[in-house]
């Protein structure tokens, strides 16, 4: 997804967030700047022997030779010693994996890309819907400046180039919509990558058997992304 | 072939053999050095992040330890900073409806402290 925010934007601290999204800071959504945040996912080069960038370009090269993303970014179970109940959500975004806390100090792991810089979010929200195939509006800021977002300005329906992908899990706070979204992508290259609006996005068949894992009311936990520069609540 | 001949013959065979023997040991010096190499270079494909932020399970493990001196349910508390310490420690800042804990977990998941700030 480009963009996840549907109302009219306004500019707080030199960046620009929605009225949704000053509601979710009332509500105690704490918001983040990534700043001063310098790390960077990177992948090993078998070829030159060292670590490179794991930008765009080489993410697209990486999942075009091998129709997959890095094994990393994969579904896979993992230890995970917590207290939080098995159902619940965790969301890393500093190293792009998502967890679903499972019995026995287990968790199921999946890649994730998530907020770009200056788009990171913390908070303990909750799953307060979900849809399958959802339908996707642009904001109106995004019609306005994007001649193919326009044309799908009264909502583009769902299907494998919808920006929202195979599903979709809308966070809330208490009965507030977050604007939040975990969804699916067209683009599952991009997952290992700092690109969304916030949202947090996964390749369609994770966030599908996410979506067949998880209960509406779970409990997701979305861990700080970026290090520093308090900027919220 | 005279006496001396045969102590010349015999001498060059020894160092032949000898050569022969420092050639095999050479290469398996340079096989284990390479086997070396080669074991402890990454996987194709493998990811790193060049941040030193916490695990996540760890900064679970601080805000329930947070918790009660914070004075609120675990479920309130928030990781909202990490960094590591050294090798073996973290330290995660949590909040919780205002009030700020700094707590110090290892990575073993064990937590060595937790003071309210």
């Amino acid at each position: 997804m480009a963009f996840p925010l549907r109302t009219p934007l306004r500019k707080t601290s030199g960046r620009t967030i929605s009225a949704a999204t000053a509601t979710c800071l009332a509500l105690g959504v704490a918001v983040w700047a990534t700043l001063a945040y310098a790390a960077e996912t990177q992948i090993f080069d078998p070829k030159t022997h060292k670590w490179v960038k794991y930008d765009r370009k080489k993410a697209r090269s990486y999942y075009a030779a091998h129709k997959q993303v890095p094994e990393a970014f994969r579904m896979q179970v993992v230890p995970f010693k917590t207290a939080e109940k098995p159902g619940t959500i965790i969301i890393d975004g500093n190293q792009h994996f998502l967890y679903l806390v499972q019995p026995g100090f287990t968790a199921i792991r999946y890649g994730i890309g998530v907020g770009r810089e200056g788009f990171g979010w913390a908070g303990i929200v909750r799953v307060g819907r979900t849809a399958e195939w959802p339908t996707w509006t642009p904001p109106a800021e995004m019609v306005a400046r994007d001649p193919n977002a326009a044309k799908w300005a009264s909502g583009q329906p769902g299907g494998p180039d919808n920006p929202l992908g195979a599903r979709a899990l809308y966070l809330y706070q208490g009965d507030q919509d977050t604007i939040y979204r975990i969804h699916g992508t067209p683009e599952p290259w991009t997952i290992g990558l700092d690109v969304s609006s916030g949202c947090i996005r996964m390749n369609n068949d994770d966030i599908t058997d996410l979506h067949s894992r998880i209960n509406v009311g779970a409990k997701v936990i979305v861990l700080m992304q970026g290090a520093s520069l308090y900027k919220g609540v | 072939m005279n006496r001396s001949g045969i102590q010349l013959a015999r001498g060059w065979f020894q160092l032949e053999a000898n050569r022969n023997r420092m050639t095999t040991f050479a290469m398996a010096l340079a096989a284990i050095q390479l086997a070396g190499c080669v074991s402890n270079q990454p996987a194709p494909g493998s990811v790193r992040n060049t941040g030193a932020t916490a695990p996540a399970d760890l900064q679970l493990a601080c805000a329930s330890a947070a918790a009660a001196p914070l004075g609120v349910d675990s479920s309130a508390v928030l990781p909202v900073s990490s960094s590591q310490v050294d090798e073996k420690t973290f330290q995660v800042v949590l909040e919780a409806k205002g009030a700020r804990a700094n707590c110090v977990v290892d990575t073993a998941g064990t937590v060595v402290s937790v003071q309210k700030v």
